[in-house]
């Protein structure tokens, strides 16, 4: 029955999934985004803010918001976490320096009651610089083993050469698909 | 169970409602949502808790749910100043939108969010904007610099902002131009900073004019304001920017009109006085003003207040206009009043008939204060006019004779003033005023009737009669007329002392022991003492000649008219006020109109030019600067004011032992204070301890610098008495250095001085000491030591000095200019600490710098230099090569300056920065530092 539901509403792409692209400042969040929605890199500027795009994606629509990673901005990530779908959780492969903030990061985001039922993907992104983390480093770091009651998948990927992304969409849709 | 149940509501409510709405998926949905949320917030409600849902919906390809989301956005940033951080990417990405509305929007919103955290991310797409291609873009990006700047204005100059304005002013668009000059006049308005970057040269200003042509009218109002904030360079240039103003008379805006009249009045200044171009200036001017009187009233009353400066700088524009000054029956109460000032400082002899015949229809108006004025003005004719006094006088009569209380009363005031201009003319008139002694109830015209019934006790038979029965009710009576009534008393004792004794001192005991009033009791005991003491003295104090009074009343004082000049066409020129008087935050700059060009042939060659200009920027029309206080004031004040002459009784309290020679005395007692000096273990110089010798030498490099002497007093306005001076200060004290020149034909003598309160209390410490009698074509020097201990009274300009002159033949007035630094006292070095502390201590918004220029001293010469003059160099030090002096001085009153002065190898301007806690004296200390660094 469940199947038959989602089939018709795959069909119709009624509805806008809500999907958040968080993590910390330059790990590239705003490229990601701009490379899903026009598949081309552009340069961008810190985002002082967020940014949302509409991205189709097999016959869905998603509805992704881009927020901005600085200090001074995190505390509003909570403002955007209703509704929400499905988390894209971005880390910068790296900054080992900083992946312990990011998981920190992470944790408490996690912890909110809104988010509950949302769906978590990481990106281990800047995968093309020679010397950055590998995708079970990065995983061990953010302590993603101990995630219980939760759906979520991490990928290696890079903005700048397009890797990984498509894997990881097309898992988020079928994984988003199915939650419904 | 506890109570907090009652706190947490279950109810959603309206808020919660739209919350949910404008997450809605539904575009239709949203846009609706953000309109409830714009109505709540019109009418008042605070819908500031749905920020972050509203600022949600700023990213959207809709613009009117983007234009409602700015709206928003401009209201509640401030009260939501963390979270508007939110918004500043969709900023960043709506400054690069393809649509320029939408850059435009972007931008302007970006100026009216005034949250300091995030104005700095906002400074490079503004940066962006300033270079658009497209003008709208550019022009609401100029405005926004002046908003941003008002916000932040050390981030605009940081950031480079006034240049990318300055460079605005080239802008192909002339829309783009107007408001970047807008912008920049608004940034010099309140930052002085700003100055050096966006100061006007002759190349803006072409490209202003250039710009003037073809842009709207509140475009062409930005640009002509700001070009008469320009000084041209010379008087070329001054005609040739008029002449490309003067079409702009024309035009239909009043606003545009007036400002093009402020440019010109502003640069005729600096021309020629009687060229032909400036003659036909002057005939130009006239038709737009008049013009203007033909708007709606309220234009036309702005149009007034400003033709009142107008006139009062320059009679001759509108001297052939009088009929339209004409009160129209219709014309509102305050357009009436204006017009009737206009109309009696345009009077003279040519047309004081039609102008009588004027006012005596408007003496029998109905509205009271109009009736009032035109009695008033009636008055001010016959003071005028000479030639037309006897008329008025009669017109008057013929008005006291209708009986109209307030008429009466007005006629009273005014005929005593005319009865002081035209002594023993018109006195035939006083039994019909008596006749109306029982209808004054105003104190105004008591007090004159009483003066009038005093001046000419000796004329009116039952003069002691008629003061009696004033004395009844003498506790009643205002202050103003209790003083008139004493000294109309004591007047008629003194003319007619049998029978009156009792009357004296009946108003003697009366004023000095049953009143309160300080004022009227004090006056009561001085004449009481000198009655008591020498009859003859209270005789030639109380009855003395009085000073004729001027011919025009309530002139605006010149500097301030000048200024006022300058800001024609504002609000400032309507108050007749400046506008740093009600404009709070206003830089204390102040506009003045620019002096005569160099290239003129009017540059005295003794004079250096610095001290001319300056001497200029005060007051371009100097000799007839001496403004004496309306008539009705100096009844009074002259009484108080003993222009006797200080009597020998005086000599003797002031000086126990009466010297032939001031300035031997006060080189006796110097060289005792530096006997002292020298004893304490005090490094003081040999030099010093010639102190009495230093008169001898003035002119060396030892002594402070005096300027040289200048004409206080035109032999013309002295009736043959030229008076010339200048300042000086010697072993610790001030003196005026005077010469007088007998330019008529008899001999004079008994000579006085008598200063009015000024700024710094400067009194004269002794009489005039010069050969007396002063025979025709003779002339004398003298040295007159100033106390500082005289009435303080703060003056404008701050260092002006009135003072009275009195000889055999009469009383003469003038004004002038006292240099500061002959007020600075020799005790004003600071030590170090001190001075390091007090420079801490007082705020760094009263630092001012100046540039000093062409400077011809090494940093050593200009510390002693300096010092000479009372100016000492506490600390020197070199930074980077440029030298630093600390200096402090004090002055006389115990004002304490202090200053640095920058000093740069090879370069011959120097950078003054002064700190002091009273700012009204910066003007003067730079002068006093231009003067004594340029001598």
């Amino acid at each position: 029955m469940g199947g038959l539901l989602s089939y018709f509403s795959g069909l119709f792409g009624s509805k806008e999934r809500r999907i958040l692209i968080l993590g910390l400042d330059g790990a590239g969040k705003t490229t990601i985004l701009y490379r899903l929605q026009v598949g081309e890199v552009v340069t961008t500027i810190p985002t002082i803010g967020f940014n949302v795009e509409t991205v189709t994606y097999k016959n869905l629509k998603f509805q992704v918001w881009d927020l901005g990673g600085q200090t001074s901005i995190r505390p509003y990530w909570r403002c955007y976490y209703s509704n929400t779908d499905a988390i894209i959780y971005v880390v910068d492969s790296m900054d080992r320096d900083r992946i312990g903030i990011s998981k920190q990061e992470l944790v408490s985001m996690l912890e909110e009651d809104e988010l509950k039922k949302a769906v978590l993907v990481v990106f281990a992104n800047k995968q093309d610089i020679e010397g950055a983390m590998t995708v079970s480093e990065v995983a061990n770091a953010l302590g993603l083993s101990a995630l219980k009651n939760r759906k979520y998948q991490i990928f290696k990927t890079s903005a700048i050469k397009g890797l990984g992304l498509d894997e990881a969409m097309e898992w988020l849709s079928d994984t988003v698909q199915q939650q419904k | 169970m506890t109570d907090s149940k009652y706190f947490t509501t279950t109810k959603k409510g309206e808020i919660f409602e739209l919350k949910a709405e404008l997450n809605s998926d539904k575009k239709e949905k949203k846009k609706e949502a953000v309109k409830k949320v714009i109505a709540s917030m019109t009418v008042g409600k605070d819908v500031s808790a749905l920020f972050p849902d509203v600022v949600n919906c700023m990213q959207t390809d809709n613009l009117e749910l983007k234009k409602l989301v700015y709206l928003y956005l401009m209201n509640y940033a401030k009260s939501q100043p963390d979270m508007a951080i939110m918004a500043v990417n969709t900023f960043v990405k709506d400054c690069e939108d393809a649509n320029p509305l939408i850059r435009a929007l972007a931008v302007r919103t970006m100026g009216c969010i005034r949250v300091d955290k995030i104005t700095e991310y906002l400074c490079e797409p503004l940066r962006k904007c300033l270079k658009d291609e497209d003008p709208y873009v550019r022009k609401t990006a100029a405005v926004c610099v002046a908003k941003l700047h008002d916000i932040n204005s050390q981030l605009v100059e940081d950031q480079g902002f006034l240049d990318a304005l300055r460079d605005l002013l080239s802008d192909s668009n002339p829309m783009v131009v107007a408001n970047a000059v807008a912008a920049i006049s608004e940034i010099l308005d309140t930052s002085p900073t700003a100055q050096q970057v966006l100061e006007m040269n002759s190349v803006t200003i072409n490209k202003l004019l250039t710009a003037l042509n073809e842009c709207t009218e509140w475009g062409q109002v930005f640009i002509l304001d700001s070009i008469s904030n320009y000084t041209p360079k010379d008087d070329k240039e001054a005609q040739s920017i008029s002449e490309r103003v003067t079409p702009r008379l024309a035009h239909a805006n009043a606003a545009v009109v007036l400002s093009a009249i402020k440019v010109v009045m502003k640069y005729m200044e600096m021309l020629e006085p009687n060229s032909e171009y400036v003659t036909m200036l002057v005939k130009k001017l006239a038709p737009p003003l008049v013009t203007l009187l033909s708007a709606e009233p309220e234009i036309q009353y702005v149009a007034l207040r400003n033709i009142n400066l107008i006139v009062q700088k320059r009679s001759d524009i509108l001297k052939n206009e009088m009929k339209v000054f004409f009160v129209k029956y219709n014309d509102p109460i305050y357009v009436k009043l204006e017009k009737l000032d206009i109309m009696i400082r345009l009077t003279n002899q040519s047309n004081i008939a039609q102008v009588l015949a004027e006012l005596k229809e408007y003496a029998t108006e109905v509205d009271v204060d109009f009736v009032r004025k035109s009695v008033r003005a009636i008055g001010r004719c016959a003071i005028k006019v000479e030639q037309a006094a006897e008329r008025c006088v009669s017109t008057l009569l013929d008005l006291i004779q209708t009986k109209v209380n307030y008429v009466v009363q007005e006629a009273i005031v005014v005929i005593k003033d005319i009865f002081r201009k035209y002594p023993n003319k018109y006195e035939s008139i006083i039994a019909t005023l008596c006749e109306n002694l029982d209808t004054l109830d105003e104190p105004e015209a008591r007090a004159s009737m009483i003066w009038i019934i005093g001046e000419y006790a000796e004329r009116i038979d039952n003069a002691d009669e008629l003061l009696e029965s004033f004395l009844e009710g003498f506790q009643d009576e205002n202050a103003q007329v209790q003083l008139q009534l004493l000294t109309a008393i004591v007047k008629l004792f003194l003319k007619r002392p049998t029978n009156t004794q009792e009357l004296v001192q009946q108003v003697l005991s009366l004023s000095t022991q049953d009143s309160d009033n300080p004022d009227l009791r004090d006056r009561g005991y001085i004449y009481w003492r000198l009655l008591s003491t020498d009859p003859a003295a209270a005789k030639e104090v109380v009855l003395a000649a009085k000073p004729l009074i001027s011919e025009e009343t309530d002139l605006i004082e010149p500097t301030l008219l000048d200024e006022l000049i300058c800001h024609i066409s504002s609000l400032a020129s309507v108050y007749h006020r400046p506008p740093n008087n009600f404009v709070e935050g206003r830089s204390s700059l102040r506009r003045s109109l620019p002096p005569r060009s160099a290239s003129g042939n009017n540059v005295g060659d003794a004079v250096p030019e610095e001290v001319l200009q300056m001497q200029n920027s005060g007051q371009s029309s100097a000799p007839q600067a001496t403004v004496i206080p309306g008539a009705d004031s100096l009844i009074g004040d002259l009484l108080d004011m003993d222009l006797g002459g200080p009597s020998s009784y005086q000599q003797n309290q002031m000086f126990q032992t009466p010297s032939a020679q001031p300035v031997q005395t006060t080189a006796g007692i110097d060289l005792l204070g530096e006997g002292l000096d020298s004893l304490l273990g005090g490094g003081s110089t040999a030099g010093d301890a010639l102190g009495g010798l230093g008169d001898i030498f003035s002119g060396g490099q030892s002594s402070s610098y005096v300027p040289p002497q200048e004409v206080f007093l035109p032999a013309n306005k002295g009736k043959g008495l030229e008076i010339s001076g200048t300042f000086a200060r010697r072993n610790g004290q001030v003196f005026m250095e005077l010469t007088f020149t007998n330019k008529a034909m008899q001999a004079m003598g008994d000579l006085g001085i008598q200063f009015n309160k000024n700024s710094f209390g400067l009194a004269p410490a002794a009489p005039i000491n010069i050969p007396s009698p002063l025979p025709p074509n003779g002339s004398a020097s003298t040295s007159l030591p100033l106390s500082t201990t005289g009435a303080v009274q703060k003056m404008e300009p701050l260092l002006a000095l009135q003072a009275a002159i009195k000889n055999n033949i009469g009383v003469f007035y003038f004004s002038c200019t006292v240099p500061l630094h002959v007020l600075f006292t020799e005790d004003g070095e600071m030590d170090k600490k001190e001075f390091l502390s007090t420079w801490k201590e007082i705020p760094s918004q009263n630092e001012e710098q100046y540039t000093i220029t062409n400077v011809q001293h090494s940093a050593d010469s200009v510390s002693q230099k300096l010092r000479n003059s009372n100016i000492f160099t506490i600390a020197k030090r070199n930074v980077e090569g440029q030298d630093m002096l600390y200096q402090s001085l004090k002055l006389t009153n115990g004002i304490k300056v202090l200053a640095e002065l920058k000093i740069q190898p090879g370069n011959n301007n120097f950078v003054l920065s002064l700190k002091c806690r009273a700012l009204d004296i910066y003007a003067g200390v730079q002068l006093a530092y231009d003067t004594i660094l340029h001598n």
